[in-house]
């Protein structure tokens, strides 16, 4: 807002990487929605594509048309900051560092990274780091600059282990890690098909940042490149915008348990029934 | 057979007839399948050469674990008292007779006074990919997530939910237990035996896993209670 200036002189920002060990649980999603929500609330953003050689973060938010530089050019200073920062479309304050499409993950060391994100401190308040699948390289160079960790996991057996999994290294390296649990679908849970909410965290015991219910419009908002934390109808966009401002400082924001529709007008008509 | 004899002087250890001094007497090691003349002719060259000594002396003759043949010992000791005028001639005692004298002696001393346990006791959240590695027995005071593995030595005592590989008794000690609260552990392993795709209790109880026949069970541990039976506590 102040002229689109990346200059800040105040307190240091802080870079926290997403991460979940298992691929495709929503990692790039989380990250690009809960960058767009934090840049709503007024918020300097840079969001880190850290999958070097398989970048999809500037897919997501519409932006691939306009990479000329990307991390590992502006980690290896062959590059300014501004100049491998990409501003959003529609998203003031918002701004995208793409991965590399073309080295792999080696070219990056977590010393660089952390150098790197010194850097970076000084002209955002957020950095999210948007950490590739895994626990190899890539992941220690997301994890080794970081301050805080969120942990994205799905309500599946096989994301709960990765996760567990990395909530473990990342304790290793003193970091606490605080959780998303994407994709819910209520009514999978009622059924009892689906782990809930609650047997995830009872394994995992994090701190929970949010859940995030199932929704098509991912789909879509991932298609057309348009924030789905724009979309006022997105359960999911909502979610993301709470999680942010949970991460913004609104720590006594009440978690929502994502109910549905059926459910929802069923406990009404008790509540009336009980009523009369 | 002659050529046998002459083998054994130059080896006697080789011989099929030992001979060894023990606190008080003989103790004769022979194999009873042996044609009787042999052995009378073995135990000859072996007791002419302290004959002075077999006097009034305590002979065992150990034929080894068989029951049978108890008639070869019967022979020989007539044999020996007539020849060679031995005080008495016996089969070795076996192992059990002995047992029976110490539980008296737990009775009197209790084991546990100056015993310094290797119990390794543990709090905190078992994760997926961590390993703890215990030289005896386990204690945990918290849950063990699944993809973890635990190991040690003795029992493995978990005061949470098992949901990993637990191994006890490594390598090979069939007589340790794995006890948790919620029991849903990937794998067992109690000795060298394995128990995978055990069904799993959606119940918080308090159970435990042993081995019995060669098989891994799980049992409730508050109803089986499997050490309500022993008379004395005792050092595990």
């Amino acid at each position: 807002m102040a002229g689109g200036s990346l200059k800040r002189c105040s307190l240091e920002g802080k870079v926290i990487v997403i991460t979940s060990g298992k691929g495709g649980v929503g990692k790039t999603t989380a990250t690009a929605s809960i960058g767009a929500a934090l840049a709503l609330e007024g918020k300097q953003v840079a969001v880190v594509d850290m999958d070097i050689g398989l970048r999809n973060l500037d897919v997501v938010m519409g932006l691939e048309n306009r990479i000329v530089f990307n991390v590992v050019d502006a980690v290896k200073g062959k590059c300014k900051i501004k100049q491998a920062a990409i501003k959003d479309r529609r998203i003031e304050n918002l701004y995208l560092i793409p991965a590399s499409q073309s080295d792999n993950k080696d070219v990056l060391t977590p010393d660089s990274m952390v150098r790197f994100c010194k850097e970076l401190r000084k002209e955002f308040d957020f950095v999210l780091l948007d950490c590739p699948a895994g626990i190899e390289r890539g992941f220690e160079n997301s994890v080794a600059p970081a301050d805080e960790a969120v942990v994205i996991c799905t309500p599946e057996v096989s994301s709960v282990r990765d996760a567990d999994r990395v909530i473990g290294l990342l304790y290793a390296r003193s970091i606490t890690p605080k959780l998303i649990v994407n994709r819910i679908v209520p009514e999978m849970v009622e059924r009892g098909d689906m782990l809930s909410h609650e047997d995830v965290v009872e394994v995992l015991s994090i701190e929970l940042l949010g859940l995030v219910q199932m929704d098509t419009q991912v789909v879509i908002s991932t298609n057309t490149g348009i924030p789905l934390v724009l979309q006022k109808d997105s359960e999911a966009g909502q979610a993301f915008r709470r999680i942010a401002m949970r991460l913004n400082g609104q720590k006594n924001l009440p978690i929502e348990i994502p109910n549905s529709p059926k459910s929802f007008w069923k406990r009404v008509g008790q509540k009336i029934g009980i009523g009369k | 057979m002659g050529n046998n004899g002459g083998m054994d002087i130059q080896n006697p250890d080789k011989s099929q007839v030992r001979l060894k001094g023990v606190k008080d007497g003989f103790w004769v090691t022979l194999d009873p399948t042996l044609p009787k003349d042999f052995l009378e002719e073995e135990l000859t060259r072996l007791f002419n050469q302290l004959q002075h000594l077999a006097f009034n002396s305590r002979v065992v003759l150990d034929i080894g674990e068989t029951l049978d043949h108890q008639e070869v010992i019967e022979n020989l000791a007539v044999f020996l008292k007539h020849k060679y005028n031995v005080g008495s001639v016996s089969a070795p005692q076996r192992e059990h007779d002995m047992m029976e004298d110490k539980p008296r002696k737990l009775d009197m001393s209790s084991t546990w006074h100056q015993h310094h346990t290797d119990a390794l006791i543990i709090a905190g959240r078992v994760r997926s990919g961590q390993k703890i590695n215990a030289k005896k027995h386990l204690v945990i005071l918290g849950d063990v997530n699944p993809g973890s593995e635990i190991i040690a030595g003795g029992d493995i005592l978990i005061m949470g939910t098992l949901g990993g590989t637990a191994m006890a008794g490594q390598p090979d000690n069939e007589d340790a237990i794995i006890l948790a609260i919620g029991f849903k552990p990937i794998q067992i392993q109690i000795g060298g035996v394995i128990a995978a795709g055990l069904p799993t209790s959606s119940a918080h109880a308090l159970e435990f896993a042993h081995v019995e026949n060669g098989g891994i069970v799980v049992e409730d541990y508050i109803k089986t209670n499997p050490f309500g039976r022993l008379t004395w506590p005792v050092v595990r």
